[in-house]
């Protein structure tokens, strides 16, 4: 009898635990359904949500959720899930050169603009046939009046050897540094050779290097260095934290920064995918990233006030300038610029 | 009724109980979670990097015998182990003191002090190294106070720096050798000690033939343990050594950044089996020395 008893007991609990597993199941029923988005974490994932999701798509029905992790992380998932009819994340923000390679790779979905309503607006250069631009910034010239005295106007100014240990570079930023340093050598995107030669020279006459974005922005305010290369968004968050620097779009072209979103061959939810994709180039989404993130929009129909236009964005001129990066090229040889930049600049 | 009362043969507790049962959720475990993926790794290290597909599966040496080709990778390594053994030599000297006098206080503060060695294990690494950082910087608190004293005239670089890292991983591992070697010490009956100093050996005779010998499982854990966490330090290396200091942890990491999985598989096995390989023949080495 006990033992009869103990087993409906059992069976009794066992049910309770699989009808409250299904709530939210249940409760998501209710939705449109789910969207799982592959993001980078901290601010860029809670502007996503305050400016994307909470208020366009779980306003309109749809539950939203956030896969955050380095874009390296996240790319080796999609990689080794790319074998699998369901992947694990509906759409991926990632940068214009990371949306190629993992095109490359033959891991994402061919954008169909037909889907999105607002594709109209979308600018030409931020349309890409395997993901859509999202925000976009250009790397200037960055120096502390204070200490350079005489202001740059070009990545040729900046990476001059006779700045000595003023010159700063940062780490992470090996990609961008080694095209800007070829730019201001006479060399072309996808020729490095010049950039890796006018590195070293500045190397020898005592070049400055951070590991980090953060590191960088404290050498600049604690004047431990005075010039270097940012992108122009992220000099306005120091400017508006209070560091003093100054930004100076180059004569060379400034090399453009587009980060966007794509979507997974094996995305599960690709009628969410768009209504993501769609929601993250309305108006009001742009703009506000404009103002939250010092970002410029990559719409034509987004207003972006006369003043943050000024500390943000790019004249007609320097925006028809603006230089792209050969992603094929770097693509191809990563790895090897990788291995450059470890073993003889940075030993 | 009976039933619940009644077990047949082969449901006795001492049969479901068994060392088997016991140890068998730990071991699988272990299998699942670290075994099948150092397998799947492992395999891994024998593929061929390719920019498109990530890997293509070969079954090749390329990539070790890349690594012990190369003097910048197997300059970090030698680096690696540099460090860590000078952590842990570190951890040695500074650790035994302080545990000795932990296991022999009879003072009412002591899991006070207890705990105060265990506190810096509270903050995680990345954040105990941000407290580094700003006591390295250039305008750091050292720096500002040595000047302000007239020591230096300048700031000294105290930053990215293989001082700073030693410095930052001693912080680190110093707890976990001084809670091995105080439950050692605390083991050994204190009769011992007042007996060899009753037979006229001074302190130092006595911890080398008595202290010394019996503390040495201690010794031999805590050094180990500490080791292995300076071989594997990640966060310390990259925040306080910055971008021109490298060890092996960061390197590993840094090639998975680079999606150059069979590389960054390689190396891995290589730390894991110079880790193993030197942490038994230090193991074998100082029992054979001792039991003489």
């Amino acid at each position: 009898m006990t033992r009869s008893t103990s087993r409906r007991d059992i069976l009794l609990g066992a049910a309770a635990l699989a009808g409250a597993a299904t709530l939210p199941r249940a409760a998501s029923a209710d939705t449109k359904g789910r969207i799982v988005v592959g993001t980078w974490g901290g601010d860029y994932a809670r502007l996503l949500n305050k400016n994307i999701e909470a208020p366009i798509l779980i306003k309109d029905g749809w539950d939203v959720v956030q896969d955050q992790a380095g874009d390296p992380e996240r790319r080796s998932k999609m990689l080794a899930e790319q074998r699998l009819p369901r992947g694990g994340s509906d759409v991926q923000g990632l940068s214009a050169l990371n949306m190629f390679q993992m095109n490359d790779a033959g891991v994402v979905l061919p954008i169909d603009y037909g889907k999105l309503k607002n594709a109209g607006n979308l600018l030409p250069a931020m349309k890409y046939p395997y993901g859509v631009g999202q925000i976009y910034s250009g790397k200037v010239g960055v120096y502390n009046p204070k200490i350079i005295t005489t202001a740059p106007v070009s990545y040729k100014d900046v990476f001059d050897p006779k700045h000595g240990n003023k010159l700063g570079i940062i780490d992470i930023q090996y990609q961008y540094t080694m095209v800007c340093a070829a730019l201001a050598a006479g060399g072309k995107v996808n020729d490095l050779e010049p950039g890796k030669k006018l590195l070293m020279e500045c190397k020898k006459a005592g070049m400055r290097i951070y590991p980090t974005n953060e590191a960088f922005a404290q050498g600049l305010k604690s004047e431990e260095f005075g010039t270097g290369v940012m992108w122009k968004a992220r000099v306005v968050q120091w400017q508006n934290a209070g560091i003093p620097v100054s930004a100076v779009a180059p004569t060379e072209g400034a090399l453009a920064y587009i980060s966007g979103f794509v979507v997974p061959k094996n995305a599960p939810n690709k009628d969410g995918a768009y209504a993501y994709l769609d929601a993250m180039l309305e108006k009001s989404a742009q703009e506000a990233f404009a103002v939250d993130m010092g970002y410029n929009p990559t719409v034509a129909n987004a207003t972006v006030a006369p003043d943050l236009n000024q500390r943000i964005g790019f004249t007609p001129e320097e925006v028809k300038k603006l230089v792209d990066l050969d992603y094929d090229y770097m693509n191809k040889y990563d790895v090897e610029f990788k291995e450059w930049w470890d073993k003889e600049l940075k030993s | 009724m009976t039933a619940t009362t009644t077990f047949h043969a082969d449901e006795r507790p001492s049969s479901l109980l068994s060392a088997s049962a016991l140890v068998g959720p730990a071991t699988a475990f272990v299998t699942l979670g670290l075994l099948a993926p150092m397998a799947i790794l492992l395999r891994y290290s024998f593929n061929r990097f390719d920019p498109r597909r990530m890997m293509i599966e070969t079954f090749s040496l390329d990539n070790y015998v890349k690594f012990f080709a190369d003097p910048y990778y197997t300059g970090v390594l030698w680096t690696t182990l540099r460090v860590a053994a000078l952590c842990t030599v570190a951890c040695l000297i500074m650790g035994l003191p302080l545990a000795y006098v932990l296991a022999r206080t009879q003072s009412r503060y002591k899991n006070v002090m207890i705990m105060l060695v265990v506190l810096p294990l509270f903050v995680g690494n990345a954040v105990r190294a941000a407290g580094w950082m700003t006591l390295f910087g250039t305008k750091g608190f050292l720096n500002v106070t040595l000047i302000q004293l007239g020591i230096i005239a300048a700031p000294m670089e105290m930053m990215f720096t293989e001082g700073a890292v030693v410095a930052g991983i001693i912080a680190v591992n110093l707890p976990y050798m001084v809670l091995t070697l105080q439950s050692v010490i605390e083991g050994i009956n204190r009769n011992v000690e007042e007996a060899a100093f009753s037979l006229g050996a001074g302190p130092a005779t006595m911890f080398r033939r008595v202290l010394l010998p019996l503390s040495l499982p201690g010794i031999l854990a805590g050094t180990i343990l500490t080791f292995i966490l300076g071989m594997n330090a990640y966060a310390t290396p990259v925040l306080l050594g910055g971008p021109k200091f490298k060890m092996m942890g960061p390197l590993v990491y840094g090639q998975f950044q680079l999606n150059n999985w069979p590389f960054g598989a390689s190396a891995a096995f290589i730390l894991m089996t110079a880790t193993l390989g030197l942490t038994a023949a230090a193991n074998i080495l100082i029992q054979r020395r001792f039991r003489r």
